[in-house]
């Protein structure tokens, strides 16, 4: 899956800038970097929920994109009526619900539920259909540790039976060797460094990514 | 003010049939006038409150200066409009109940836009972005703006009635409280108290705020049910 190179300035300030990029279909990416690297602007950006700098927008070459937002919104509706919003498989969507263990909020408003609940029923909603890359922006940030761990089952099932690309921003180093076939790293708005989780992770080339990882405790 | 509340009850239990009228008249003018201004006031505001185009604020700006228009100014642009000497002369609604309805729709109107738009705005990044991200179309993510703002719909309403209801300066230009035709509360207020008759005023002010209540009631009411 082909990405073109792209940019983001906010007020002639470049906060992002990402290279021409292939992504290997099947595999999960995991994208991490410190707070303000550009990590979520690239996703934005991929989901086209962002413009970019540049006119020729979507960068990602012809397929259908899923994308769960960093933070959650639940519609003002059932929880059931708003995972229907992502697609309209009842059965996937039941099957999902016990997945991730929100069958009993099926009824329940949406927007009266906790954050970490909605984070669950979000994430339910963006797998309802599946996808040539999703996107997910943190899904498990607002989660407890249980909630988590269901969360992660439930995205590897997901790429098992789809057989995409998922790219997953995360602050868990944990969570990025768990679930990434790949890693991302950014620093400063820059794609720095990539390639299977194991190297980056274990022996980064670079000296900004050896830091990273030490600081966060890697 | 015992005398004029006495004065008022005594005036809707008699009957009164030229009071029954005025209230009639401004009950039409009131509810009718908001209510359109809604129908058109709640598109246009989600529209201005959601999107991203160039001239965009020039809009925002525009729509929050006729926020302020003078009633009175509303009042004479319709008269000169209606009047013998205006293009839509041959319309004949000068003195009508219609053109009365006509100019509240255009005061009220961007009242219903400036809240709508602001609210709206508030809430338009997260929805868009989630509605975006499972693939929804531009009139889903509409429709779902909609359904996020109704409770704000209702205040709106409320916000666009009580102005309706309040307002002197246009209907009496426009519809000119003619007896039996044109006059709503608050001209036929006006008009009692030229004459002197201040209690009888008192009594209409006290009536007025009654209806007022008394709809602010059922709109609540049915603003806490969609909550």
């Amino acid at each position: 899956m082909e990405v073109r190179a792209f940019s983001k300035s906010y007020d002639k300030n470049p906060v992002l800038q990402f290279p021409a990029f292939s992504f290997e279909k099947g595999s999960v990416y995991a994208v991490i970097g410190a707070n303000g690297s550009g990590k979520s602007t690239f996703a934005r950006i991929l989901a086209g929920v962002l413009p970019g700098d540049q006119k020729s927008s979507p960068f990602v070459s012809a397929c259908k994109v899923g994308y769960m937002p960093q933070k959650s919104y639940g519609f003002r509706m059932s929880v059931e009526k708003n995972i229907l919003l992502g697609g309209k498989d009842r059965q996937r969507a039941q099957a999902l619900m016990e997945k991730l263990d929100i069958t009993h909020l099926a009824s329940r408003r949406a927007d009266r539920l906790s954050g970490g609940e909605t984070a669950r029923m979000a994430l339910v909603r963006t797998l309802m259909r599946g996808y040539d890359l999703v996107l997910l922006d943190e899904p498990t940030a607002a989660m407890d540790i249980a909630s988590a761990a269901l969360a992660e089952d439930c995205i590897l099932d997901y790429q098992r039976e789809n057989g995409g690309v998922t790219l997953i921003v995360t602050h868990s180093l944990k969570q990025a060797r768990r679930l990434g076939d790949q890693v991302l790293f950014f620093h400063q708005g820059n794609l720095l460094e990539w390639g299977p989780s194991a190297q980056v992770l274990e022996q980064p080339e670079q000296e900004e990514t050896r830091r990273f990882l030490e600081f966060y405790g890697a | 003010m015992q005398t004029a509340i006495q004065k008022a009850i005594a005036l809707i239990l008699s009957g009164d049939r030229e009071l029954c009228n005025i209230l009639l008249v401004t009950a039409k003018m009131s509810l009718s006038s908001s209510f359109i201004a809604l129908c058109i006031g709640v598109p246009i505001g989600i529209w201005l409150g959601s999107g991203r185009f160039p001239g965009r604020g020039i809009l925002v700006v525009l729509n929050r200066t006729l926020m302020g228009m003078p009633p009175v100014v509303c009042g004479l642009l319709f008269y000169m409009l209606f009047s013998g000497v205006g293009p839509f002369r041959k319309l004949r609604l000068l003195f009508t109940v219609k053109i009365m309805i006509l100019a509240q729709v255009c005061l009220i109107t961007p009242l219903v836009v400036g809240n709508m738009e602001t609210y709206v705005s508030g809430i338009a990044g997260s929805v868009r972005e989630t509605a975006k991200g499972l693939g929804l179309g531009a009139a889903k993510t509409f429709l779902l703006l909609a359904n996020e703002s109704l409770y704000e719909i209702f205040s709106v309403y409320l916000l666009a009635f009580a102005r309706a209801i309040a307002e002197v300066g246009a209907v009496s230009m426009v519809g000119g409280a003619i007896a039996w035709k044109t006059n709503v509360m608050t001209t036929a207020i006006m008009q009692y108290t030229n004459r002197g008759n201040f209690s009888l005023g008192i009594a209409l002010g006290i009536i007025l705020m009654t209806v007022s209540l008394m709809v602010n009631v059922v709109i609540t009411l049915l603003q806490r049910r969609f909550r």
